[in-house]
């Protein structure tokens, strides 16, 4: 099974010529900015179970690795959305008193990190008091809170539920609501990976590995229909 | 488990996107039979709804060498790429020093107009624009907001 590598990495003192695909070098040093997706190279040491025997290795390895890793928050690297391609493979010893073989494999995990200062377009998921809490549908940590939401603002009850709270932006005598139909840009502020909770009351909000705190404070974010 | 890398390349949406379609993302109606996990399934159907779906590999090519004359950074190339924004409200938050690059001086207000044709002309227009067939009228309906949005800052 072949996966195809080819990665959209530019260089800016490369002439591109017309003919060439999209895989140039990056030079790392230079990059402070980052993208939303990018790829991380790992190393892990996995344990094999006998019943996985009978699949060709790769495709065994695969499904191991993606068992482990997808979907889940990987501390400073973000969420893991896929195993993008398997570098190496190597081992297949039996520690004795095992029935499994351990092997050593590098790949290529696709992970989900935005950068500081990103702008990235999500949907409204719940409005409080407290602020906006923005959804992308594969992940749903996105907070705005009250304070970096475009000033001034207000917030008066929703019409339509008793629960929820609509936010109001006023700007030169108009008032801008955000509402939950459109898409609404905003700008990452910071991303905190907190550390697992001893202790979780009842009702609480579920865990969060990952949290996005973003801003709607600046020309061109909030819902796409106030700008166009 | 080790980190080899911790960044090892970066990805525009619209690879990741041909990446997921290379391993069979859309042409399964049941979800079931090609190997793809529901996380990323997700992850597909929110990419599917971005400018991003409509792009294609000559298209990123093309837009790359047509923004060699504004010396634009990687990743402001990136970042517009991924967004496609059609007005210049849009394009603020993406540009830094967008003042002292593009507005200061007479002569580059066209430098940032011909930017926003140059995205306009060569991606294509996003899902939910092309369904709905609104015009992508640019510079006419933006410019009193324009100076309304630089009033309050």
């Amino acid at each position: 099974m072949v996966t195809l590598i080819v990665c959209f990495l530019l260089d800016l003192n490369y002439e591109m010529p017309r003919t060439c695909s999209i895989v140039c070098q990056v030079e790392i040093a230079t990059l402070d900015q980052r993208e939303m997706f990018c790829l991380s190279e790992i190393e892990h040491t996995l344990r094999l179970p006998p019943h996985l025997l009978n699949l060709p290795l790769a495709e065994a390895i695969k499904g191991e690795l993606e068992g482990l890793f997808l979907d889940k928050v990987i501390a400073k690297l973000g969420l893991c959305i896929s195993l993008y391609d398997i570098r190496s493979i190597d081992g297949g010893f039996i520690f004795p008193g095992d029935g499994a073989s351990t092997y050593t494999v590098r790949f290529r995990l696709l992970m989900f990190r935005p950068f500081l200062g990103e702008v990235i377009s999500a949907r409204l998921k719940e409005s409080s008091s407290t602020g906006l809490r923005l959804s992308l549908g594969f992940f749903d940590d996105i907070y705005i809170p009250r304070a970096l939401l475009p000033s001034p603002s207000h917030d008066e009850p929703d019409p339509e539920d008793k629960n929820q709270v609509r936010w109001i932006w006023e700007f030169n005598e108009q008032n801008y609501p955000i509402d939950g139909m459109d898409e609404i840009r905003f700008r990452v502020h910071s991303i905190q990976y907190p550390s697992l909770p001893l202790e979780q009351d009842d009702g609480s909000k579920p865990f969060a590995p990952m949290l996005i705190t973003g801003s709607l404070d600046a020309d061109g974010l909030g819902p796409i229909a106030w700008w166009v | 488990m080790k980190i080899l890398q911790e960044y090892a390349g970066a990805l525009t949406n619209f690879e990741v996107l041909d990446f997921l379609r290379s391993r069979g993302a859309g042409k399964d109606p049941t979800r079931l039979i090609a190997g793809i996990a529901p996380s990323e399934y997700k992850v597909y159907d929110y990419l599917e709804q971005t400018a991003a779906s409509t792009q294609t590999r000559d298209i990123a090519i093309e837009f790359v060498q047509k923004c060699k004359e504004y010396n634009l950074a990687k990743a402001e190339i990136l970042n517009i790429l991924n967004i496609r924004p059609s007005c210049e409200a849009a394009l603020y938050p993406i540009i830094e020093d967008w003042d002292i690059r593009f507005s200061v001086e007479e002569g580059k207000e066209e430098e940032e107009l011909g930017l926003l044709k140059t995205i306009c002309q060569v991606l294509p227009p996003p899902p939910s624009v092309m369904e709905s067939g609104e015009g992508i009228g640019v510079e006419e309906e933006d410019n009193p907001d324009e100076q309304q949005k630089k009033a309050v800052e």
